[in-house]
């Protein structure tokens, strides 16, 4: 039997809207196993960016249940909810957020240094995710120095340094071009497989749909479609 | 993570350079203005206190109210009794008699006939008995211009601005025109020993310096004098300390009626001195408190907008799973180190610019020209080891406060709303 990392149930999300509430999720239902390569698809305002922040315990949820690692995050507090990104869960977002000041490598190293690892612990990991993602030699280059391709290569090696159990992926590809956006989309599929990394992708990118092995269909806050892909590896 | 965040800030100059400067600047002027304003009361209190007022001075409480007149009919006399009084009771001071008193100086020609007349302030100290300091209060030695200090009976000194006007040398004769104690004219002549220069203008342009028993021999004024100086044994003027030995001497006399009981009287009591030193005093305290409150909102409005351009940092930050307090307390560590880095280069010039204007010190004559009290004309700043503390820890303070108050908006949103804000 696969080991549920997520579980969601019931989830309803409301945000206040002047004197009414905007309802983004409606009783959604849904789990994940560990190591899934899935994506809420869906156009903007679906919900997708919603639920994603929710499962990263960076937003709660106003009724219903998600655990995420064992841990129900709508009762989770801010210090409980930061340990809890902070060990299990790695982001990357569309527009990278490179930290510009900072080498590439003391970008990658930031997450272990939250974690307190020691110096040689920390060289250990950053060499070995910046080799994942192919960037080995741009260690000690600064983000504005790099592409873009290369800028989501850093962040992805940065979100999966701490060998979290879960990525969870925001719009990943969008400031990129097709051939940068297949090499992001190869290289997080080789991580997943090899690491065995839940990878969890809010995406209305056509690109990126086609490495999904199961699509969540996303429609006004509702799961219109949860279908499993064939699985379709392709060589870097 | 300290290492982390200190190489970020030494590396984007935006976010530390300005905060720096900022304070640096800050506390450059609070140090500078600090001991320029502190220096300025020093030579204040001090010239005062050697020319005029003593630290403390005993006077007939009917002099006292009316000072301003220089009424020697209402001096105080049998000064011997009351100087050995002062001297047993208030052994922290040393006491100097001294007669302030106003006339006429007429200088006359080869055939004895007025050439030229001019008003001035004759102040009579003990300058022959060898038993007092008043040659080193006076600062005669340094102020002398030209000829000697008087050394026999009938010589006086005259200040150099009044020599000029009256076209004075050393050895010429002179003649004093005024009334004694009792009202009578009075003449005597004097020989002209030496000319002074005090770089104050009040005390150039009209001082005539003689000896006390030449003054009371020509006023009538037998034992008598129209004051009895204090000067603390420790050389320096301390107002709670004067006030204590002003009001212990005054209880003695309480109750009485009598309009010529002695009365003493602090430095600070001098109605225009007194008011002065207290301007001067908040003044310059308002003026540390005002730099302070500019540096914190200029700091606090360079820390929101640095802030803002770290939201996405923050964002990114907290999404890595750091807590906001951390983020917080980082910010605030930034500040600190800004803050003390900022404060020492401030601290350094600005005691650098209080040594040199203690060596080179700003001519004020201009701005005191014409004016009734006693102004050293040349102000300099002086410094002392607070200087060190009086703009640091302000420096300091005013970068955590600036801090505190740009970075409370994260620590009091909620993660949800503050992680759609950054926009990561």
């Amino acid at each position: 039997m696969n080991e549920k990392i997520i579980i969601i149930e019931n989830l309803v999300k409301r945000y206040p809207m002047g004197e009414t509430e905007f309802t983004a999720l409606k009783n959604i239902n849904l789990t994940f196993d560990k190591g899934e390569f899935a994506g809420f698809v869906g156009p903007s305002g679906s919900g997708k960016t919603t639920i994603l922040n929710i499962l990263g315990s960076l937003d709660t949820p106003t009724e219903g249940k998600v655990v995420v690692e064992g841990e129900d995050v709508s009762n989770l507090s801010e210090k409980a909810s930061a340990l809890l990104r902070k060990e299990h869960i790695g982001f990357i977002f569309q527009s990278f957020n490179l930290l510009p000041v900072y080498t590439v490598f003391e970008n990658v190293e930031l997450s272990l240094l939250l974690l307190k690892k020691s110096a040689a612990e920390r060289e250990k990991a950053v060499t070995a995710a910046l080799e994942w993602v192919g960037l080995q030699d741009m260690a000690r280059k600064k983000p504005p120095q790099l592409s873009g391709g290369e800028s989501q290569r850093v962040a992805i090696a940065r979100a999966i340094v701490k060998r979290p159990n879960i990525v969870l992926a925001d719009e990943p590809t969008a400031n990129l071009d097709a051939e940068n956006a297949h090499i992001i989309m190869q290289t997080m599929q080789k991580l997943n497989e090899e690491l065995k990394t839940t990878f969890i992708f809010a995406t209305h990118d056509e690109k990126v749909m086609q490495y999904l092995k199961r699509k969540i269909h996303l429609q006004d806050g509702r799961v219109s479609k949860d279908e499993t892909m064939e699985t379709k590896t392709l060589q870097l | 993570m300290i290492k982390f965040i200190f190489t970020g800030l030494l590396r984007d100059k935006s976010r530390s350079l300005l905060p720096i400067l900022v304070i640096m600047i800050g506390v450059f002027l609070t140090v500078g203005m600090t001991g320029y304003i502190r220096g300025f009361i020093e030579d204040f209190v001090d010239q005062n206190a050697r020319l005029q007022t003593g630290h403390v001075n005993v006077v007939t409480k009917a002099y006292a109210q009316n000072e301003s007149l220089m009424p020697i009919d209402l001096a105080l006399l049998g000064i011997d009794t009351l100087m050995k009084k002062l001297e047993t009771d208030f052994p922290g001071y040393t006491w100097s008699p001294r007669i302030n008193f106003g006339g006429m100086l007429d200088v006359p020609d080869e055939s004895g006939e007025s050439k030229k007349q001019g008003p001035v302030m004759g102040m009579a100290v003990d300058l022959l008995s060898g038993k007092t300091d008043e040659i080193n209060r006076l600062n005669l030695h340094t102020a002398l211009a030209e000829g000697h200090i008087p050394e026999a009976s009938g010589e006086v000194i005259i200040g150099e601005e009044l020599a000029r006007k009256l076209d004075l040398h050393p050895g010429d004769k002179v003649t004093f025109i005024g009334s004694t104690m009792e009202g009578s004219l009075t003449f005597r002549n004097f020989t002209v020993s030496g000319t002074i220069r005090y770089g104050v203008r009040q005390m150039d342009n009209v001082i005539m310096l003689l000896d006390l028993k030449d003054a009371q021999a020509l006023l009538d004024m037998e034992n008598g004098a129209t004051q009895i100086l204090g000067y603390s044994k420790q050389g320096v003027y301390f107002d709670e300390e004067a006030a204590r030995t002003r009001d212990a001497f005054n209880k003695k006399y309480a109750g009485s009626g009598d309009q010529f009981i002695p009365v003493m009287r602090s430095l600070s009591d001098e109605p225009t001195l007194g008011y002065y030193l207290t301007y001067i005093n908040s003044f310059s305290g308002l003026m540390i408190f005002i730099l302070i409150v500019i540096m914190s909102i200029v700091l606090w409005n360079a820390g929101l907008l640095g802030g803002l351009r770290r939201y996405n940092e923050f964002g990114i930050r907290l999404a890595m799973g750091e807590e906001k307090g951390h983020v917080y307390k980082m910010l605030l560590y930034e500040a600190l180190f800004t803050g003390i880095i900022g404060s020492v280069f401030g601290t350094l010039l600005g005691v650098a610019l209080t040594l040199f204007l203690q060596y080179k010190g700003i001519d004020i004559s201009g701005m005191v020209q014409g004016g009734a009290m006693i102004m050293p004309n040349i102000i300099r700043a002086k410094f002392s080891p607070d200087l060190l503390s009086v703009g640091f820890i302000p420096g300091v303070a005013a970068m955590v406060i600036g801090t505190m108050l740009s970075g409370i908006a994260i620590f009091k949103r909620e993660t949800a709303k503050l992680i759609k804000e950054l926009e990561i």
